[in-house]
């Protein structure tokens, strides 16, 4: 039987949600028996293929005109869609950037900061604009929600496992959680 | 008891009439879940989690407000109530700030815990997330408006339990936000840090500084003890971790039901005095750490040949019973010592004891003379208020200034006594409560009630029931003194009478804090604190509640009595 094929990609993300698929441990090298990673922003590989896949991971929250579109790419080269983690799904503590001013913080990023000196804030149109701070589910249709900070390696693996059984996983007990 | 026959989820259920549906389910063992809902608190159906399907209903019904009928038929997880009950989480959880992962509640929260049960993955409501102020100008918790989800429980803590009324909301609908007094910030409000609100509160909306972040419930333990901060008796919970005092919580099913005051719930965790940590004699001109049995042997043989009135003792009124016992059987009973309290037992008022709590609610006219129980017995003098706010009236006899008189129907100074008092006999069920400003004149003319009224006294010492009771006397004189021991717990001396009890040859303070007293005497022995010890003592009303310990005292640190069992035996 050919692999399932499955696509990551962070988005405004600590990487701690990444760092929980890496958690999954040996049975990240089961899990890869069955599925073919194409992708992840930590292989080679970092855009999901022009021929899709199945499975598509996005982690982090929307917070710049970028990650809008990666999750808008990634939400046409997938079937179903994960938002995994809190930012992904919830907009989580990225969205504390929503209590400030948008000049007030780009300020205190790139000028203000303690270690900077002559600081400029970046204005490039090359680089993605801010946005306001917000879930993915916000911009793009999510098939399969699951929180956590970080999600749980157990999560993300039985979330995983549903799937290759053809089943949509529905999170319980443990394996939902929001911190 | 005249009941009622309803059906909940096909389960056929007799409750007593007059029942709410969420006391008939509880009562039969069936979970309805609530939010707003306070088994201390009036229900008031603010947040919409118990809606329930009742049938012949047009609306799904809050089950903490609706009250059964006969042959009712109600469905608590029909997917109707079910469906609802999510969408109400869902709008509670997208109106503020409640993202779990920075929060100290999150573990032990109540909306938390309502969204796991359902299962939230995900909201589908985007947050506004509108930036809310947080309020910290209040020494001992914050109020964080982000985590509020105005279920009102603050409100009705502080109405209710407390009748401080300092808590309110200001505005209506979506920018509605709890308020204190006309809108001003909390610590400069009427509210008197009693802790009640921050104890019911079911988010992380009210932190206590102290034990933010310290440790969830399951990281936790919990000792069931009582406040030692004055006569009252409140029932506390000490929540420990590690062998360290986190913060005190109040007893629900104790007399003072949950409340407790600043003085017990918060001040006694900042206390910053230096600890004495071993016994010391004075050795040249300086006080030197030194074993038990040094010390104690320094002690018995000063003692020996001093006993009769050349020596004298005297206990604070916070000791425990069996710390006075063994106190009256030492000093008393083998060395005839002159033996009585540091602070006053109200003996010579020779007034009655034994009015509770019970009968201040039970009260229609309560006199307070002499004393303030707002400012030294306070969850007292807040059950003062609660009986005000049900109607009855209250006297107050003062010459001096008293947080009761603002609360007053009338006020009389002290040489009007005799008017206050008829009053009172016209009532059908008068307390009286009174405190050590009473001179006995005064207290004769109070005598007059006896029979008709409950007395509460005001002892200034917790255990001063007992001391009272065991016949101990305040006020001592070191006139001619070979030997003075002075056993004091936590509790500190007054200036003047350190300077009294330097006067005997050989003094021994038994401490547990430094103080004035401890840098003077010719030897300390140390004393545990009140989350260390383990024993009983007498409240106001006569309860003896007991105290366990919640946290294992320093290594070396003995109980009081058994320091003076321990003296008993050299003697």
């Amino acid at each position: 039987m050919a692999k399932v094929k499955v696509a990551t990609d962070w988005l405004a993300a600590c990487a701690g949600c990444h760092m929980s698929v890496l958690d999954m441990d040996e049975r990240l090298v089961q899990l890869l028996d069955k599925i073919e990673l194409t992708s992840t922003p930590i292989t080679d590989l970092k855009h999901p293929p022009k021929e899709g896949v199945t499975v598509g991971i996005l982690t982090g929250a929307i917070s710049n005109t970028t990650n809008i579109e990666v999750a808008k790419q990634m939400r046409e080269r997938c079937q179903i869609l994960i938002a995994l983690g809190d930012c992904a799904v919830f907009g989580g503590i990225v969205t504390m950037r929503n209590f400030f001013d948008m000049n007030e913080a780009l300020k205190r990023a790139y000028v203000e900061t303690e270690s900077t000196v002559d600081g400029k804030i970046p204005c490039s149109e090359e680089l993605g604009r801010p946005v306001r701070v917000c879930a993915v589910n916000q911009v793009v249709k999510v098939d399969i929600h699951i929180p956590g900070c970080p999600p749980s390696p157990d999560a993300i693996y039985y979330a995983l496992s549903e799937l290759l059984e053809g089943r949509i996983p529905v999170l319980t007990g443990d394996n939902l959680k929001y911190d | 008891m005249a009941t009622v026959n309803i059906k909940i989820n096909g389960q056929q259920i007799q409750a007593r009439a007059g029942a709410t549906l969420l006391e008939a389910a509880k009562e039969a063992g069936i979970d309805i879940p609530t939010l707003c809902h306070h088994p201390a608190l009036a229900n008031i159906g603010a947040c919409r989690v118990c809606l329930v399907e009742v049938a012949k209903q047009r609306t799904l019904q809050p089950a903490c407000t609706f009250p059964i009928s006969e042959g009712m038929e109600v469905e608590t997880e029909s997917p109707k109530a079910v469906e609802a009950r999510k969408f109400v989480l869902e709008m509670l959880f997208s109106e503020r700030n409640h993202y779990c992962m920075y929060c100290e509640m999150s573990g032990d929260c109540e909306l938390q815990a309502l969204a796991y049960r359902y299962g939230l993955d995900h909201w589908t409501y985007p947050s506004p997330h509108a930036k809310m102020p947080v309020d910290g100008t209040r020494k001992y918790f914050i109020m964080d408006h982000n985590r509020c989800i105005l279920c009102r429980r603050c409100i009705r803590a502080c109405s209710d339990l407390v009748a401080n009324h300092t808590l309110g909301v200001r505005f209506r609908g979506a920018k509605t936000m709890i308020s204190a007094d006309m809108d001003v910030p909390f610590g400069d409000s009427t509210c008197v840090s009693c802790g009640t609100c921050l104890q019911v509160c079911p988010t992380g909306a009210l932190v206590d500084r102290k034990s933010a972040y310290m440790g969830r419930e399951v990281h936790v333990e919990h000792t069931a003890s009582a406040c030692t901060f004055c006569a009252v008796g409140c029932g506390t919970s000490v929540v420990t971790r590690a062998g360290h005092v986190l913060r005190v919580e109040g007893d629900w099913d104790a007399p003072n039901q949950g409340v407790l005051c600043v003085a017990g719930r918060f001040e006694p965790l900042y206390d910053r005095r230096e600890r004495i940590t071993s016994p010391m004699l004075r050795k040249g001109n300086g006080l030197v750490p030194v074993s038990w049995d040094e010390a104690l042997g320094a002690i018995a043989a000063k003692a020996k040949g001093n006993s009769g009135k050349k020596a004298a003792a005297y206990v604070t009124g916070k000791a425990l019973n069996d710390t006075l016992g063994e106190f009256l059987r030492v000093f008393q009973g083998k060395m005839q010592a002159t033996v009585g309290t540091v602070e006053p037992t109200l003996a010579d008022l020779d007034l009655p004891v034994g009015g509770s709590l019970a009968d201040v609610d039970a009260a229609d006219c309560i006199l307070v003379a002499g004393g303030d129980p707002l400012a030294t017995h306070r969850v007292l003098g807040y059950r003062v208020k609660r009986a005000l706010d049900k109607g009855a009236r209250l006297l107050v006899v003062t010459d001096k200034p008293n947080g009761m008189l603002p609360l007053a129907h009338r006020k009389f100074g002290m040489a009007q006594l005799d008017e206050a008092v008829k009053v009172c006999q016209g009532s059908a069920a008068p307390v009286v409560i009174y405190g050590g400003d009473l001179d006995k004149a005064s207290a004769r003319k109070l005598a007059t009630l006896v029979g008709k009224a409950r007395f509460i006294p005001l002892f200034p010492a917790s255990n001063g029931y007992r001391a009272r009771e065991l016949g101990l006397k305040n006020g001592f004189s070191a006139n001619g003194l070979k030997v003075l021991y002075l056993l004091l717990g936590d509790a500190e001396l007054p200036d003047e009478a350190v300077k009294e009890a330097r006067r005997a040859a050989f003094l021994v303070v038994h401490a547990a804090y430094k103080s004035a007293a401890t840098d003077v005497a010719d030897v300390v022995l140390p004393a545990p604190l009140w989350y260390e010890q383990e024993g009983s003592f007498t409240a106001l009303d006569g309860r003896k509640v007991a105290v366990k310990p919640a946290v294992a005292a320093p290594e070396g640190m003995l109980a009081e009595a058994a320091v003076l069992a321990r003296l008993a035996e050299r003697l």
